[in-house]
């Protein structure tokens, strides 16, 4: 795992307050994890915060599990880098 | 910058739950400062504690989260003339000092993540330029459907 896979796994592991080994790329964050919507917000601000992104509200859509997460993520910080 | 009319206009709450009294500063999408005087008089402090009036927590969180609605309505042009009720999600917030009659509760509210039916914000809390609560709450904002 990558140093970003592990802190995004570690934010929705405080949020969700669950231990983050029980965070699995694949596990779905409202069906196995029980994310609110309310929780799905924290994640993106935590998120916002920590890398110093911005996300589109759109994307939210798309935080369905870990991996769906960390893509979005990665691709932020990828148009972030190229425009700096 | 905002007397309690105008705040009435935006907040749904009314008596005995109105927990700011006017709006000190107001810039949409950055920042809002509320100030709630607070006096022996208030009925909570009957009870909270019966010869040792402090403040309850959960009502300086309640403060934040109204300031926090003026907040979120005035950086909404899609929100106004609309009856909102808001929803608060989540909510994590230290207390340092008790605040007791006498005390002026100056709110400072700046938002994290403003989407378009919620929002992320951190809020303050001050007495005297003491801070004496902070931290983040989320809620949503829905359309009243009476």
């Amino acid at each position: 795992m990558q140093d970003i896979d592990i802190e995004v796994r570690n934010i929705v592991a405080e949020i969700v307050e669950k231990s983050p080994e029980d965070i699995k790329p694949e596990s779905r964050f409202v069906e196995d994890l029980g994310m609110d919507s309310m929780m799905a917000l924290e994640i993106l601000a935590a998120i916002e915060k920590k890398y110093k992104i911005s996300i589109p509200e759109e994307k939210l859509a798309e935080f369905k599990t870990l991996n769906d997460t960390l893509n979005v993520v990665k691709e932020n910080l990828c148009k972030k880098d190229n425009n700096a | 910058m905002l007397n309690i009319e105008e705040i009435f206009k935006i907040l749904p709450q009314r008596f005995p739950f109105v927990m700011i009294d006017r709006i000190l500063e107001l810039e949409p999408k950055k920042k809002v400062v509320a100030i709630k005087n607070i006096s022996y008089n208030e009925e909570f402090f009957g009870g909270h504690f019966p010869g040792k009036p402090i403040m309850p927590g959960v009502l300086i969180i309640e403060a934040m989260a109204q300031a926090s609605i003026i907040l979120f309505y005035e950086s909404k042009d899609a929100l106004k003339g609309k009856d909102m009720v808001y929803y608060l999600g989540g909510v994590k917030v230290r207390f340092f000092h008790p605040v007791i009659p006498g005390d002026q509760l100056k709110l400072v509210i700046e938002p994290l993540k403003i989407l378009s039916n919620a929002a992320i914000v951190k809020a303050q809390a001050f007495v005297a330029d003491k801070e004496v609560a902070s931290g983040e709450m989320s809620f949503v904002a829905k359309e009243d459907a009476k």
